[in-house]
């Protein structure tokens, strides 16, 4: 076939040089693209043969790779009857979105992902709705409902989109918390900001905190009875220039994370800076996620500890801190050949076997009930902080015009150019955030 | 040579200044050089993060080396490099045969749509080119070639003519009258093309070698968007050690990353520094001067 | 000047008109023949390999409009109707997809049709044109070219076709069907709402255009950030270009100098910069001069921030080299030095050493000292062999994508709100906004919309510059 398209197209190349006895050069262009219906043809070709084996492909993130080759093995050891041809490959879960919405038809069959991804990818078809593919799990003997029942409320809350389920939750552990070191820190300075901050100035430290990124700057409007939504034509709805449910006014909160940020202990670090700093030594205290918890342990020895978000002052009201509850999901790929076994393998991936096997060797925070009230899990330091603060967090549904606007918010704060004493400016800049924010997606 | 006082004086003089323009060069070439330095300290930390707070290394240890020999599911180094080189020396010949090409044609053949050739290229080269990456794509999938090499070296150089200019400039400078003396004694255009102003362009050629065999070890972007089935192993270099710098890995593997920038970057140098060799041989060998 | 082009491209384009016209007026029956049957002229003419080569390619053509274009070129006014529906068949545990369009592929494949046509169009003219050629040729009894002869042609006075069809044929499917089709995207609403293949897209005229000039639709500040993108792009390429220019004519006779020892050694020490990946070496610059790298501890500790923080030029308890306008835009160039220098000296002194000698030897006869040579010899031979590229840089620094993500994504953070409402920084330059609005937004269709007017600005600006440097009298000083 190959040769043949190939001898096509050099004789078809020929002949049109022969033309050129005018001796124009306008005319190299024909012969190549005369090729491409055939191989078109070709392809489609081979896709219609691939009978026998059921092909399979799956993405998770690189550092899975070994544990998910061993579930994997499992779920065709599970199924007997049945012979696959099971691709592992690697695309992280926080850029999964990324790489599948370019191709939606190139991308894997099953993949893993972060939960803010959802609804973007829900919108671009590249996850299947499992509702209408429920039947698929009698093979494995299960329903719907089983699978809803085992895992949290709020992992299954933040799967599902217009009351039907796309994913299945994995791990409930892309959120963030306090890791503190004990031996400096009590119970009582890691409770509000304001011990917190004395202490460490006290220990001549730091405590660190990403201010310029809207995941992590939300925590503060969120503890305060802020919200975000996401509208139907997808746009972002937020309400932090006004005053929120529990009484609060947007200018306050600002005016609080300003003092925060002015304390001469307080470090604004960029997005994904933390280790490095961990690392450096000048921190005692610092928010962020189970992926700094080596990281943690190494720097604090035998002071590692870690907690729910301390509370802040509003006016003189102290106010628990928010936070946004993150998971990783798996869903299986909209346009899935073998959808069917695709999401019986999804299914597999996340049942509570293999989320006891990724809270043991990956160290994941499990979604499954019965996993979380587990001791072994309870003893986990670092995923139990996360679990303390989950009865704080949110799910945090915004749309694309959401992050760029409030990553200059926070660092609007981070830099001290906004003053806390200038009621009328914070405003403003809060209008002009929510402007942003609430633009129209063209 | 008669004249031995003056001589002398003269090569006082010439010594401090000697001095001192090695030593302005040696300047230069250690501010250039700083940032190399990090990078190689860095890659014999025994820490795997980063820490970007001392310019040493707190402890030494070769291990970044070792770990990038026995690959794991993340890195695996020697295929990646393999992968690499491959494509890069298609590239490389595909690349330097089509800008040779057009530069030759542009410069020493005169034929009618020469002028609006040239000022298509220009055009085309100023259109935002990374806009135009999801269309070269998918006509790359319409033909079947995304996730092959195949794919990735027509892509970094199919497009390779445009950017003639260079060899262009340089053909100019070789004097018509050789082609005319050579066209008399009946010689082919083929044969100008391949006997007399290749072997005069040395530079030249050694220049779009070294930058078209370069491409495929910088670009990322690209082959992310090509190589996309996820598959490590067929990962080239870059692709596979910027993924290092995932949110989640950068902890684990900065120094392995660095490691890595330096095993790249040895063979380069290398080839750098033979073909800087032919420099020298470009300016004493006479046939340039014809 | 441009006129007197644009007359050449016109009146080209009605001579090949012409020629076509009379070929048919006086062509003989094999001449017209030659219009359904492309081989027909060279069959009579006793060119019986052409004929078979001509009539392959006509057959190709047939083939690959029947079998392929078809397929794509009627939906091409819609770009599709059919919206893809799904059904869950558990029997065979596979989904059943109907026979959906996607309105990319649609666009794409239309486009590529059009292209194969319109070179075929301009093959078949050209064919008729030849034989009618042909026809007078053997009318007036003059020798008609064998096949052998007419594949001599080809390394001899049609050789540039021979050296331009592969290259023109890369450019065409990697470069100039891409930017085809973008400017078509430009007319269409393909953006997130409407991303194939599970939703479709279509055309809607000049509304992204018109969005753009205010119409509504987007935000208010999207013009204040693009006004402030253009500005710091036009002034990067500027500089970018002069500096590293500069730098590696000056680091090229600094070393090639007579006074140089180790030239050899030296030069390979500048080099060893390129030989380490930008995405290497940048990321550690990037990290060299964040706000707590290096840079900020040793400058800290030698008590130049605070001498900077007393006379105001910084305000924060680090120097933000790479955080804030002003000081990012300055490192950014410098950094860019670093990076482009050696290129530039590898450059000059390829060219530098090409020097036409018998000049130099007789300007030294004549006693002219080593300054007066170099201002009026090395230097004009310099700018004559390097002045296009000058140009060339010029327009690669204003897409030059790397140095400027490598240095900034993800670090630098815009303090300004009415950029960032617009997905904009002060350090973007136009192709890193735009590939931030495809990337992280799909929005495809105003990229494409912006992409066209940065095409515009800079196509009007280069081609004049272009047209300067080589104008047709100065490529024959040197040769």
């Amino acid at each position: 076939m190959k040769k043949k398209v190939l001898a096509a197209m050099l004789a078809s190349l020929m002949a049109v040089s022969m033309t050129a006895c005018g001796g124009s050069s306008s005319q190299e262009n024909a012969a190549a693209p005369s090729d491409s219906a055939q191989s078109q043809a070709g392809t489609e070709a081979n896709a219609a043969s691939a009978d026998g084996p059921i092909a399979l492909t799956l993405w998770g993130a690189e550092e899975d790779q070994t544990l998910l080759g061993e579930l994997v093995e499992g779920f065709k050891a599970a199924y007997p009857d049945q012979t696959f041809d099971i691709q592992i490959g690697v695309e992280s879960e926080s850029t999964a979105k990324d790489t599948i919405l370019t191709d939606v038809e190139a991308a894997a069959d099953v993949y893993a992902f972060a939960s803010d991804q959802l609804n973007d990818l829900v919108k671009a078809g590249a996850l299947l709705n499992l509702e209408e593919y429920a039947d698929a799990l009698t093979v494995a003997g299960k329903t719907l409902d089983d699978v809803k029942s085992a895992n949290s409320a709020g992992s299954i809350e933040a799967a599902t989109m217009d009351g039907s389920l796309y994913a299945f939750p994995r791990s409930g552990d892309n959120g963030y918390f306090l890791y503190y070191d004990s031996s400096v820190l009590s119970d009582e300075d890691v409770a509000s900001w304001d011990n917190l901050l004395a202490a460490a100035n006290k220990a001549g430290k730091k405590v660190g905190m990403t201010l310029a990124s809207g995941w992590y700057n939300a925590s503060f409007f969120y503890g305060a009875g802020f919200t975000t939504g996401l509208n139907d034509d997808q746009t972002t709805s937020i309400d932090w220039n006004k005053t929120s449910a529990d009484g609060y006014t947007g200018v306050d909160v600002v005016k609080s994370m300003l003092n925060i940020a002015a304390d001469p202990a307080f470090m604004a670090i960029a997005d994904g800076d933390i280790s490095n700093q961990l690392a450096s030594g000048a921190l005692v205290a610092c928010v962020s996620g189970t992926w700094d918890s080596i990281t943690a342990q190494e720097v604090f020895g035998d002071g590692y500890a870690a907690t729910k978000l301390p509370t802040f002052t509003v006016g003189d009201k102290q106010v628990q801190q928010g936070s946004v509850a993150g998971f990783k999901f798996v869903g299986v790929n909209g346009y899935a050949e073998n959808a069917g076994w695709a999401v019986l393998l999804a299914d597999y991936i996340s049942n509570q076997d293999s989320q006891q096997k990724f809270f043991e060797q990956r160290e994941c925070g499990p979604t499954n009930v019965n996993l979380i009230d587990s001791d072994a899990v309870k003893a986990n330091v670092a995923i139990a902080a996360l679990a303390e603060q989950s009865a704080y967090s949110k799910t945090q549904l915004v749309g694309g015009k959401y992050w760029d606007p409030t990553q200059t918010f926070g660092e609007l704060i981070a830099q001290g150019t906004l003053s806390a004493d200038d009621d009328a400016a914070i405003q403003n800049a809060l209008d002009t955030l929510v402007e942003g924010v609430t633009a129209p997606v063209e | 040579m008669n004249n031995t006082g003056k001589v002398k004086k003269l090569k006082e003089n010439r010594v401090s200044s000697i001095v001192l323009h090695n030593l302005l060069i040696g300047v230069l070439a250690f501010i250039w050089l700083i940032p190399i330095v990090w990078l190689v300290c860095t890659s014999f930390s025994a820490y795997s993060g980063m820490n970007t707070s001392t310019f040493f290394p707190e402890k030494w240890s070769a291990v970044n080396y070792a770990k990038l020999f026995h690959p794991d599911t993340v890195a695996q180094f020697p295929q990646w490099f393999m992968n690499t080189f491959i494509i890069a020396c298609f590239t490389c010949v595909i690349s330097t045969m089509f800008v040779l090409m057009v530069a030759y044609a542009m410069s020493v053949m005169r034929f009618p749509m020469r002028k609006p050739l040239m000022n298509l290229a220009v055009i085309l080269n100023l259109f935002p080119g990374m806009l135009a990456m999801i269309a070269v794509y998918f006509t790359l999938k319409s033909f079947n070639l995304t996730n092959s090499y195949a794919g990735l070296i027509m892509v970094y150089s199919g497009s390779a003519g445009m950017g003639y200019l260079i060899a262009k400039g340089f053909f100019d400078t070789v004097p018509r009258a050789l082609c005319e003396a050579a066209r008399i004694d009946g010689c082919t255009e083929a044969r100008i093309f391949w006997n007399i102003i290749l072997p005069m362009s040395r530079p030249i050629i050694v220049y779009t070698v070294i930058s078209s065999f370069l491409v495929p070890w910088m670009d990322f972007v690209y082959a992310k968007m090509i190589l996309n089935a996820g598959i490590s192993a067929n990962y080239t270099v870059a692709i596979g050690l910027y993924k290092m710098l995932d949110k989640s890995l950068i902890n684990s593997y900065f120094t392995q990353f660095c490691a890595g920038g330096v095993l790249v970057s040895i063979p380069i140098s290398i080839l750098f520094i033979i073909m800087q060799k032919f420099y020298v041989e470009g300016i004493t060998g006479g046939a340039v001067k014809g | 000047m441009a006129d007197k082009k644009n007359k050449n491209v016109l009146s080209s384009i009605g001579k090949f008109f012409a020629e076509f016209a009379e070929a048919i007026v006086h062509g003989d029956i094999f001449v017209k023949l030659s219009l359904v049957w492309m081989g027909a002229g060279y069959a009579k003419r006793k060119q019986y390999i052409k004929a078979v080569l001509m009539t392959v390619l006509e057959i190709a053509v047939i083939a690959f409009t029947v079998s392929f274009a078809m397929k794509y070129v009627p939906k091409f006014g819609t770009l599709g109707t059919v919206k893809m529906e799904k059904v869950f068949n558990v029997s065979t545990m596979k989904s059943e997809i109907n026979d959906y369009d996607n309105s990319f592929k649609i666009l794409l494949f239309s486009l590529f049709s059009f292209v194969v046509w319109f070179a075929f169009a301009v093959v078949w003219i050209k064919n008729v044109v030849n034989a009618y050629r042909l026809q007078k040729l053997s009318e007036a009894g003059k020798h008609i070219a064998t096949f052998r002869e007419d594949l001599h042609s080809l390394v001899e006075e049609r050789f540039h076709i021979t050296l331009l069809t592969l290259p023109v044929l890369g450019v065409v499917i990697f470069t100039a069907i891409p930017i085809l089709l973008l400017i078509l995207v430009a007319f269409t609403n393909y953006d997130q709402q409407h991303m194939p293949p599970s939703a479709l897209f279509t055309w809607t005229g000049l509304t992204n255009f018109i969005n753009l000039f205010g119409g509504g639709g987007l935000t208010v500040t999207f013009g204040y950030a693009f006004v402030r993108v253009l500005g710091w792009t036009l002034v990067w390429a500027f500089f970018a270009t002069l500096t590293t220019y500069i730098g590696g004519i000056l680091l090229s006779l600094l070393l090639n100098s007579k006074k140089t020892r180790l030239t050899k050694m030296w030069r390979t020490l500048f080099i060893v910069t390129i030989a380490v990946p930008q995405f290497v070496s940048l990321l550690l610059v990037r990290n060299f001069f964040s706000n707590g790298g290096i840079v900020n501890t040793i400058c800290a500790s030698i008590g130049l921030t605070g001498f900077l923080r007393d006379i105001g030029l910084v305000s924060t308890s680090y120097i933000p080299f790479l955080s804030a306008p002003g000081w990012a835009h300055v490192m950014i160039i410098l950094i860019n030095i670093w990076i482009g220098v050696p290129y530039q000296m590898l450059i000059a002194t390829g060219v530098l050493m090409n020097l036409p000698t018998d000049q130099l030897e007789s300007a030294r006869v004549d006693g002219a000292k080593p300054f007066q040579i170099f201002k009026s010899i090395t230097m004009p031979y310099l700018l004559f062999v390097t002045g296009p590229t000058l140009v060339t840089d010029f327009v690669k620094n204003i897409n030059n994508f790397n140095v400027i993500y490598l240095l900034t994504q993800d670090v630098y953070t815009t303090t300004n709100q009415a950029m960032a409402n617009s997905q904009a920084k002060e350090v973007d330059l136009l192709v890193t906004w735009l590939f931030r609005l495809t990337q992280d937004y799909y929005n495809y269709k105003m990229a494409s919309a912006i992409g066209i007017i940065v095409f515009i600005i800079c196509s009007v600006f280069t081609l004049v510059a272009f047209n300067r440097m080589i104008k047709g009298d100065r490529e024959g000083t040197y040769q």
